[in-house]
């Protein structure tokens, strides 16, 4: 692949501006004050479920995960 | 140059190029205009680089000329998801935090199309950080919302938003995305396109994005099944850059696979009341071309695993490692959607043992797909049980209250085909209320042929792949 020079033409740069608003926009529309319990609720509740699944002793975990 | 040009497969372009009716240069030319013009409408264009892609047609073609011929790929321009790294330029994952982000490096797969003549015309929009620690909304990218080129209304699908929409609407012949659980499928499916999630281990993610080290795989997203396997052809194979390479190349040979009628295929006939209502003609007329090409499906049950909390563990905990610093510093919050946010700093609080515990049930996983897959060739499913959300609710917006069947059929057949790394492949099978609907197929792992093999006779006794959105 040829790399060019950091060089970014004046649209790019465009582009890279109209993605920051884009964000601010998306983080005004957003309903903080309820994430954060619902996250911490899903890790807790996986955590639980993972805890009741019974496996035998002698699994080992797939280290080195191949398909 | 005529719109048909747009929307052709990559084997019909390589073949004119050949004949000369039309270079590289215009090829490029024409698909870079389109691209920097509509794909903004779709908010599908990340980066354009439509110059440095005109500078290598001009090599294309003069390697045309000379009939050093390189491929089916060769002079073709293609667009790879925002997550793959190109020396030099900004690579942003999608997320505010590494908006000016620039990478030393160039991704294994885009070094691979380029050493065939293919031409990286621009990086395509993503939800940020590949949406891995759990997004509610369509419009957590950098990009804005990914819309659907079927109904700017819809989502274009996540996490490959931009290469699904921008491959349906005509922008680039084909694109790269990328796949931890759903991040393939679930867009091309949405947008009416074939999107080919790899074996894990196949392709190389090196300069790719981490999420998940365990589940990442990259793949292409283009307008046929075949295509999906010339690209496949070309971006597998080891890789010593990646310490997940399964040092195994893909040979495209579909015509060594099984023929369709000798396959059996496994589905649940429970999947047709899981799905919308509206979608349910165009499935089971899709089952009916599946069995009139031949193959034996038969009725089988996909193991039982706990698939959310599994996949949830381990890209959780993968996340929140490979992520660590960005959750711990002030720049976090810089990110779009306020779930992201907090699952990643959640996810800093899953143990060890927790997610060892997931990593040896996969090890299980595997062993049951083992067996399963001594009864069929293959699965299929819906890719999703529902059209294109509206981009103004929350991806998480309760769905109609409908009575839930009995069993849970192949509904978890996207993350329990990712947590046991199998291949996958989502193509359009019909429409429903206008927008495209899609059926997966899933297969042993390192077994694209096959699936590529029975997805390629469904497009040739069909014609939904053709179909193009409204202008």
């Amino acid at each position: 692949m040829k790399v060019s020079n950091l060089k970014l033409t004046r649209r790019q740069l465009v582009i890279a501006a109209a993605a920051g608003s884009a964000a601010l926009k998306a983080s005004a529309q957003a309903e903080p004050q309820t994430a954060a319990p619902a996250a911490t609720d899903k890790v807790r509740q996986n955590a639980e479920t993972l805890a009741k699944f019974a496996i035998p002793i002698s699994t080992e975990p797939a280290f080195q995960f191949k398909a | 140059m005529t719109d048909d040009v747009f929307f052709a497969p990559i084997s019909d372009l390589n073949a004119r190029l050949k004949k000369r009716e039309f270079s590289s240069v215009e090829l490029v030319k024409a698909f870079g205009e389109r691209l920097e013009k509509l794909g903004p409408r779709y908010n599908a264009l990340a980066l354009p680089l439509t110059k440095i892609a005109l500078s290598g047609a001009k090599a294309v073609d003069g390697d045309l000329k000379r009939e050093r011929y390189r491929g089916p790929l060769q002079g073709i321009p293609f667009g790879a998801k925002d997550l793959l790294s190109f020396a030099g330029h900004p690579t942003t994952w999608g997320a505010k935090p590494y908006a000016t982000q620039i990478l030393p490096d160039t991704a294994t797969v885009l070094t691979k199309l380029d050493d065939v003549g293919s031409l990286l015309l621009g990086k395509l929009s993503m939800i940020e950080l590949a949406g891995g620690p759990g997004y509610r909304l369509a419009s957590a990218s950098l990009q804005g919302p990914g819309l659907n080129p079927w109904d700017l209304t819809r989502w274009a699908g996540g996490s490959s938003s931009g290469p699904a929409s921008a491959v349906a609407a005509g922008l680039v012949p084909f694109a790269l995305g990328s796949e931890t659980s759903g991040s393939i499928i679930t867009p091309a499916a949405f947008c009416g396109v074939t999107g080919l999630r790899p074996t894990y281990g196949l392709v190389s993610r090196f300069g790719a994005m981490p999420l998940s080290w365990t589940l990442d795989k990259i793949g292409p997203i283009c307008r046929t099944a075949e295509d999906c396997g010339l690209v496949l052809h070309v971006i597998s194979g080891g890789d010593s850059n990646d310490p997940g390479s399964a040092g195994k190349g893909f040979y495209y040979a579909p015509e060594f696979a099984k023929k369709p009628a000798e396959m059996k295929v496994g589905f649940a006939a429970v999947d047709s009341e899981w799905a919308d209502p509206e979608t349910r003609p165009a499935l089971e007329a899709a089952m009916k071309v599946l069995r009139d090409t031949g193959a034996n499906l038969v009725e089988v049950k996909l193991p039982d695993y706990p698939w959310g909390a599994l996949i949830g563990t381990v890209i959780g905990a993968e996340a929140a490692s490979v992520f660590e610093s960005l959750i711990t510093s002030e720049q976090v919050h810089e990110l779009a959607d306020p779930s992201q946010i907090e699952n990643l700093k959640a996810a800093l609080a899953i143990t060890s043992t927790q997610y060892l515990k997931a990593m040896r049930i996969r090890a299980l996983i595997k062993k049951s797909f083992r067996e399963l897959f001594d009864q069929v060739d293959l699965l299929v499913a819906p890719s999703r049980y529902a059209v294109a959300p509206k981009v103004s609710e929350p991806l998480d917006a309760a769905g109609p209250n409908r009575p839930q069947p009995a069993t849970p059929g192949m509904r978890s057949l996207i993350p329990a085909a990712n947590l046991a790394g199998l291949p996958g492949i989502s193509f359009p099978c019909g429409f429903a209320s206008g927008l495209p609907v899609g059926l997966q197929l899933v297969g042993p792992p390192f077994r694209e042929n096959p699936l590529l093999a029975l997805a390629s006779e469904f497009q040739r006794r069909t014609d939904w792949h053709k179909r193009r959105p409204p202008a």
